[in-house]
């Protein structure tokens, strides 16, 4: 971080004239990428920013409606629940995958031979396309056929016979679970990175003040990973609230809404009721979520915190 | 080598020229859905179409997501001459915007309303204008295990009493009298609706209601909602509870029925396509029966009416004179409709022509057939039920398959769901989306 701080970027000291005709040069060079941008990000984002004041119906033509869309967002009881379920699965992911990671990377650590073999086998659920995750793990949590039912029949195990994805009260847990199985070997593959580049010195210097395990981890692991940390859990909350795939491919939101999630809310309204109106104005929403979490770490860092 | 270089030159402009050639006509582009798309399309409909065309060129590409690419596609003017849409109420929306071309001038020229089922040609049609034309059609069944039936001494159920008597056995015998689910495809609720409503209500009621003639909130739509309610939530019939029906794909249902796990299955023609193989499987045999009337309301037993995809010819193509006649040679062949249809199970591209039990392919399963030809029938005697994929506008179908899971889990009451349903049909009224409703033969209760 400092040895960054400390370069000096070429061309960032005036040189008169000449920095002047570089500085224009390298415009010159970003200007098909920028332009590249407006066409495909500015662009269909500010006309998805009008259309969600609008009735349009995604092909045609559109009406003004003002804040109709939005005042039907305030009385829309099915957004509210998805809202809520997005909170949830936030909470979630910035606990479990986060946690497993940090003790599974600091784990990893320690261990010299087969480190390799367990950062890839811990890795490739990660790769797996969600169709496959989703289709296997369904099975897996089938009431009738799933494992659940299998430790119930061959063991006695009965706490795991449900119908883990049929129920309302365990639906959303179900899908989450699943897609922890599938995410947490990301976080710990970057936590693992991270942890490997830390200066060994600063632990045998801890050690020399007779630290603890857990006291290297909390006084040294823990702080000089923090950018990595704070990256992770910067991302999981963005991502946390375009979840979709899982959703869709499980139970598509059910039953009765209580897996329902922005994502899913947005898909139905735009592609089975044709409201894409309306799907535009709950996409705000999503970005006014990453527009705050964004504007929460940078925030964080004007008042100095090294992330 | 000079002369070689040239004899190359010379042959290669040769070729160039035989290709601008082979372009002079015109070519016309068709996406359909990869997954429903028949492999012997290319030589049974494109080959055949452009060998007795010169000059047109028929192209036919498969889409892995048609609906979301084709919307995509039309907002950039790239849409192709021919337009896909999954179903007649999808068709609206485009017609509404423009992008559909009136076709009563080319069916009135080439006697489409002769080849074309009456229903179906009527459902292709908005305010009275044709602007589709169905590729395919489907209707539901019951459909049960033919083994376990004989193994216990049961017939197929043909009113409510045996039907319930049959669930009794069932229980009896520890299996689930019925089988269904919808954790592959959440809509799937509205199949179990508009046959409980089309069973239970009656073809009389449900027409009725759909052309605003009683609300949804009838007496009839009411007890026909709870009937399915009672069925799924109280007697736990459907794979033996409402967490099952949550947790049940398509594949989980069909191996339940052709186990033995259960001993029925209300749903759709669509299942002709690959059920045989789950029982192949298990070695067991099944079959089919119409859906028994539910209640005395319902009369004769008749058949839901459902197209699936329907296919338009784009406004702004400008070869839409082409487009129409690759339609044509579609409709106008029945031998080849059936056996595009054939190729895959008769669950997808039965288009709906007039075709008898002699124009299918050498082979045909014998239920096959047997559905067929008894549809025509009956169907044709006016004894027809409505899909809710065909018949209702977007908004309010969405709501019949949502909304009813709120009922089952006992959060809002029929009477609830049933008021917010008419609210929506009502929006829909008022701005004048409704889809044709053929009506049914009348006073058959």
């Amino acid at each position: 971080m400092a040895a960054t701080q400390g370069t000096i970027q070429p061309g960032a000291v005036s040189l008169g004239g000449g920095s002047r005709r570089r500085e224009l040069g390298r415009w010159l060079f970003i200007l098909p990428v920028v332009f590249l941008n407006l066409v495909v990000i500015v662009g269909p984002a500010l006309f998805g920013v009008y259309i969600a004041f609008t009735d349009w119906s995604g092909v045609g033509s559109m009406n003004f409606v003002g804040l109709e869309n939005f005042a039907r967002l305030l009385q829309d009881q099915v957004f509210w629940k998805a809202l809520r379920n997005n909170l949830v699965w936030t909470a979630i992911f910035l606990v479990v995958p986060i946690v497993l990671g940090l003790l599974g990377a600091y784990m990893l650590t320690g261990i010299r031979r087969g480190q390799m073999f367990m950062r890839v086998a811990f890795f490739v659920p990660y790769v797996l396309p969600s169709v496959v995750t989703t289709h296997i793990w369904r099975y897996l949590m089938h009431p009738r056929v799933g494992l659940g039912q299998w430790l119930s029949d061959t063991f006695g195990i009965d706490f795991l016979d449900k119908a883990w994805l049929g129920s309302r009260d365990t639906a959303l847990y179900g899908i989450a679970f699943m897609d922890n199985w599938h995410f947490w070997g990301f976080p710990l593959v970057l936590l693992l990175a991270a942890m490997s580049a830390v200066d060994v010195e600063l632990y045998e210097v801890a050690r020399l003040d007779g630290a603890s395990r857990f006291q290297q981890f909390r006084h040294v692991t823990l702080p000089s990973i923090r950018p990595t940390l704070v990256f992770l859990l910067l991302m999981i909350a963005i991502w946390s609230a375009l979840v979709f795939d899982y959703i869709f491919l499980t139970t598509g939101g059910g039953p009765a809404n209580a897996s329902e999630v922005m994502g899913t809310h947005l898909y139905t309204t735009a592609f089975e009721r044709f409201q894409t109106g309306y799907a535009a104005t709950i996409g705000l929403v999503m970005v006014l979520w990453v527009a705050l979490v964004v504007g929460g770490f940078v925030y964080l860092r004007k008042r100095g915190w090294e992330i | 080598m000079f002369r070689r270089v040239l004899v190359v030159t010379l042959l290669l402009a040769a070729l160039g020229v035989g290709v601008v050639g082979a372009q002079d006509g015109v070519t016309i582009t068709w996406w359909t859905q990869s997954a429903a798309m028949p492999s012997n399309i290319q030589a049974v409909l494109v080959d055949a179409f452009n060998a007795a065309h010169p000059d047109i060129t028929l192209e036919m590409t498969p889409q892995e997501n048609l609906n979301e690419t084709l919307r995509v596609a039309i907002q950039a003017g790239e849409a192709p001459d021919l337009l896909v849409t999954p179903g007649a109420s999808f068709i609206a929306e485009f017609v509404d915007a423009g992008l559909v071309e009136p076709l009563d001038d080319a069916a009135a020229e080439l006697g489409w309303a002769d080849k074309i089922l009456d229903w179906a040609y009527q459902s292709g049609q908005l305010g009275g204008v044709l602007y589709s034309i169905p590729l395919t059609y489907e209707s539901l069944v019951l459909f049960y295990n033919k083994t376990v039936f004989e193994e216990n001494g049961w017939t197929p159920p043909t009113n409510i009493d045996e039907f319930n008597a049959i669930a009794a056995a069932a229980e009896d015998i520890g299996i689930f009298p019925l089988t269904y689910g919808n954790a592959t495809w959440q809509p799937s609720n509205e199949h179990l609706m508009g046959m409980y409503l089309n069973a239970f209500a009656g073809r009389e009621n449900v027409y009725k209601a759909l052309v605003g003639e009683i609300p949804w909130t009838h007496e009839s739509i009411a007890g026909a909602t709870d009937l399915l309610r009672q069925h799924l939530v109280d007697d736990v019939w459907y794979s033996g509870g409402l967490e099952n029906y949550f947790a049940n794909g398509g594949d989980d249902i069909r191996v339940e029925l052709a186990t033995g796990d259960a001993a029925m299955m209300l749903s759709g023609t669509w299942n002709f396509r690959g059920i045989g193989q789950f029982f192949e499987e298990a070695g067991t045999e099944w079959d089919w029966v119409p859906i028994p009337p539910m209640s005395d309301m319902a009369g004769e037993y008749g058949y839901e009416l459902a197209t699936g995809t329907t296919v338009s010819v784009n406004a702004q193509s400008p070869n839409k004179d082409a487009a129409i006649k690759a339609l044509d040679f579609l409709i106008s062949d029945p031998a080849l409709v059936l056996q595009l249809a054939a190729d895959v199970g008769f669950g997808e591209w039965v288009v709906p022509v007039h075709f008898g039990v002699d124009d299918f392919p050498e082979g045909t399963d014998e239920r096959v057939v047997r559905f067929f030809s008894d549809f025509a029938a009956v169907t044709g005697e006016g004894r027809i039920g409505y899909t809710t994929w065909t018949f209702w506008p977007n908004d309010p179908n969405v709501h019949l398959w949502e909304a009813v899971e709120n009922v089952w889990w006992g959060d809002i009451s029929v009477e609830e769901y049933l008021e917010e349903h008419e609210r929506l049909w009502q929006i829909e009224r008022d701005s004048g989306n409704l889809l044709p409703v053929p009506a049914p033969a009348m006073g058959g209760m």
